[in-house]
């Protein structure tokens, strides 16, 4: 898919009719397969993947369309184009802007000098650089790359200093952590794999491996169910009133990202933060100090709701399906509005394989989950431990081993289909 | 991509194709009409995205009497594999045929040859589209309940539309099927997937289209329940529930309403039917509780006001509905 679109030998040939209806398309000068280039061009730009074969595609496209149908047009443009649902707002709103109202008389001036520019003037030199269309692979590229907001010291948001902590410490939770991660992470595929031993038999290999006994079974060959490695998506809550347990579940999360190749994290307070890539540093000193530069509003005020609908809408799709484990440590304080919270942890059971709720308030006795925000989060939890200590994950890797003998229940749980797990010890 | 040959003869420009479809009961607008014909003629699968029950299957049923071909189905499932979905040996046969050989002199590598030929080969859906005499149209349907592995190995078939069978060697299509998949987003695809693809988003429909559809699908309903069924829907879409009741329930539930001789919508009629829309227990609870009175309160509005039934009207009423769970 290489090369410029005008180099290509598909790009002329396959749209006669595109190529040769030069003139004004629909009040944009020059000709349309330029236009399209460009237009192709902002869309790639907002996201849209869009590369040559699509502009050949849309091009085509074109050419069975009566181009003074408008709709038609756009339709045709739009199939081609868009890829997925979110495509279609953007496609939409940059289809408007681009193919300003009706045909415009042709410009006497240049072609690419257009008298009247649908454009804010920001966008002025931008277009001048769009209109070099060879220079289609893309110079413009990594310009377009570079919205992530930057950090601002000066916005006065408190940070957390994570240089305190002790190498035992560290050591004796990241060896559980690898073991409740494992329990977490592994479970039986329907897929099968040839095993030795195993509870299907492998017909194909069996026909093949006795072919030498003259069509008698001798060898069976068998399949056996494959361990499938789970998702992880771990969400955890860095308010002000998780400050004393934020510093030990960071360094679960970091445990579980070392110990599992497929684990996606994120701290929240009012909003949500994606920080894998920060806890991806070798170094923990590092890695702890990359993820809290990264969180805006450490220490702030909990909405957890609103944070778990960000999570949902900007990355549910992307991380999260049928064999995903989510795993949501907060206290359950929510500040927010509690329908969203509400509708934001349906979403996401609906999406997930197992949702887990560590909340280390269920460490302490005689707590039950009467917060607002915890009784409203609690019908679409599978899971539910304190984990706010070493001895709270060893309660947890004891459940996760087996999960009949060691859990606690409630009649609210029951009726949820919640395990509850608590760390027993704690509590005398 | 594959064959150069344009479009079928028999295959028209879109009005064409939107009276196909038409005759064929289906109920289109440009948009789902040009994608047909755009993917027809360009030789692209097309993906169609929607929610449940808004009539994607039946896309490619249409299509496929439309271009008077066969319809080659593959419903997707979590563990789907290459052995179901591309072809499978007849392992009973062979043993057969083995036995039969068994007293003739045939050398051992022409008797492997003999079993591991097409006879003995049980050809699952992509192979049987990939070697129909004709091009069919392959539905593979709700791709995204198939994992990953399998929407690679996919991808590589409809990008070179062959197959490489070790027994056998490599075939090739015989004719570029048409490929429809379908997806009812419960995971993203994969952004290779989606490229290969022209796009479609089929909504739920109008009031319009809905009233079109019912009258054309279940033709004995009398004027004015059509109306009330199709504002009911309309309406009943706005209230949050964890299954929206696609077109699918829409006509079985005019259906059942006509099976009851009811000739126009009460409360008791609805509360009896109600299980045809609601497909759980919490959306009935909530609906018969919280919006059976105010849906019904506002079609009676509706039906009794000058302009009569009117997708505007609807819209503003179903925006006053009670919000929230």
């Amino acid at each position: 898919m290489g090369g410029t679109p005008s180099g290509s030998p598909r790009w002329q040939p396959s749209s006669p009719k595109a190529a040769e209806a030069a003139g004004p398309a629909w009040g944009r000068p020059g000709n349309l397969a330029g236009n399209v280039t460009l237009f192709c061009r902002r869309l790639r730009r907002r996201g849209l993947l869009v590369g040559p074969s699509e502009i050949a595609d849309a091009l085509q496209g074109l050419t069975v369309v009566e181009l003074a149908d408008r709709e038609m047009a756009r339709l045709a443009l739009r199939t081609t184009l868009c890829s997925r649902a979110d495509d279609l707002p953007i496609f939409d709103q940059e289809f408007a802007r681009f193919w300003v109202g009706p045909a415009l008389p042709a410009p006497s001036s240049q072609e690419g000098e257009p008298d009247e520019s649908p454009m804010p003037g920001t966008e002025e030199s931008e277009r001048k650089s769009d209109l070099a269309v060879a220079e289609w692979n893309d110079t413009g590229g990594a310009e377009d790359e570079r919205e992530v907001p930057a950090y601002s010291p000066a916005e006065g948001r408190s940070h957390k200093d994570f240089s305190a902590f002790s190498a035992d410490e560290l050591r004796s939770i990241t060896e559980l952590i690898v073991i409740i991660a494992r329990l977490i992470a592994t479970r039986l595929s329907r897929r099968t794999e040839a095993a030795r031993h195993g509870s299907f038999v492998d017909l194909r290999r069996t026909m093949r491996r006795n072919l030498r006994y003259g069509g008698d079974v001798f060898d069976l060959v068998w399949r056996r169910r494959k361990i499938r490695k789970a998702k992880l998506v771990l969400l955890c809550d860095v308010s002000g009133s998780m400050d004393i347990y934020s510093r030990f579940l960071i360094q679960f999360i970091y445990a579980l990202q070392g110990a599992l190749s497929r684990v996606e994290s994120f701290l929240f307070s009012t909003s949500l933060t994606r920080v894998t890539d920060a806890l991806g540093h070798r170094d923990i000193h590092e890695a702890l100090h990359a993820a809290a530069r990264e969180v805006p509003d450490w220490s702030g005020g909990t909405k957890i709701g609103a944070s778990l609908r960000q999570f949902n809408e900007r990355y549910g799709r992307k991380y999260v399906d049928a064999r995903t484990i989510v795993v949501i440590a907060s206290d359950g304080w929510d500040t927010g509005d509690l329908e969203v919270l509400d509708a934001a942890m349906r979403e996401l059971h609906a999406r997930a394989g197992r949702v887990i709720w560590l909340n280390p308030l269920l460490g302490s006795p005689g707590y039950e989950p009467v917060t607002q925000g915890m009784s409203t989060a609690l019908p679409y939890v599978d899971v539910f431990a304190s984990a706010h200590n070493l001895n709270g994950l060893r309660a947890l890797e004891r459940y996760l081993q087996d999960p009949r003998a060691s859990r606690a229940r409630t009649a609210e749980a029951r009726r949820a289909h919640l395990a509850v797990v608590r760390d027993q010890g704690d509590r005398r | 991509m594959g064959s150069a040959s344009g479009p079928p003869q028999s295959f028209g420009g879109i009005p064409q194709i939107t009276h196909a479809l038409q005759q064929q009961g289906y109920i289109a607008g440009h948009d789902v009409a040009l994608s047909i014909h755009l993917s027809v003629v360009l030789r692209k699968p097309l993906l169609i995205e929607g929610a449940a029950g808004v009539g994607k299957t039946e896309v490619a049923k249409v299509m496929a009497r439309a271009l008077d071909t066969d319809l080659i189905r593959l419903q997707c499932y979590e563990g789907l594999d290459v052995h179901t979905a591309l072809y499978e040996w007849n392992y009973q046969r062979q043993m057969l045929r083995i036995k039969l050989e068994e007293a003739s002199d045939r050398p051992a590598e022409e008797k492997e040859h003999l079993i591991f030929s097409e006879p003995f080969m049980l050809k699952r859906p992509l192979l049987q589209a990939i070697t129909a005499d004709r091009a069919p149209v392959l539905l593979i349907d709700e791709i995204d309940r198939a994992d990953e592995e399998f929407e690679a190995f996919l991808l590589e078939v409809l990008s070179d539309f062959q197959v490489s069978i070790p027994e056998i060697g490599t075939i090739r299509a015989r004719h570029i099927p048409h490929v429809v998949l379908t997806s009812n987003r419960t995971r993203d695809l994969s952004d290779a997937l989606r490229r290969r693809c022209l796009y479609v988003w089929i909504d739920y429909p109008s009031f319009d289209k809905e009233l079109a559809i019912i009258h054309r699908k279940v033709p004995e309903i009398n004027d004015r329940l059509a109306n009330q069924i199709g504002a009911f829907m309309q309406l009943v879409r706005r209230v949050p529930l964890d299954k929206i009741p696609g077109i699918a329930e829409t006509l079985d539930w005019s259906a059942a309403l006509l099976a009851l001789h009811r000739d126009h919508l009460d409360p008791t009629a609805v509360e009896e039917t109600l299980g045809c829309l609601c497909k759980d227990q919490e959306d009935l609870t909530r609906v018969r509780t919280q919006y059976l009175r105010p849906i019904l309160d506002s079609i009676d509005v509706v039906g009794q006001s000058d302009d009569g039934w009117n997708a505007e009207r609807i819209a503003s009423l179903a925006a006053q509905l009670p919000k929230g769970r």
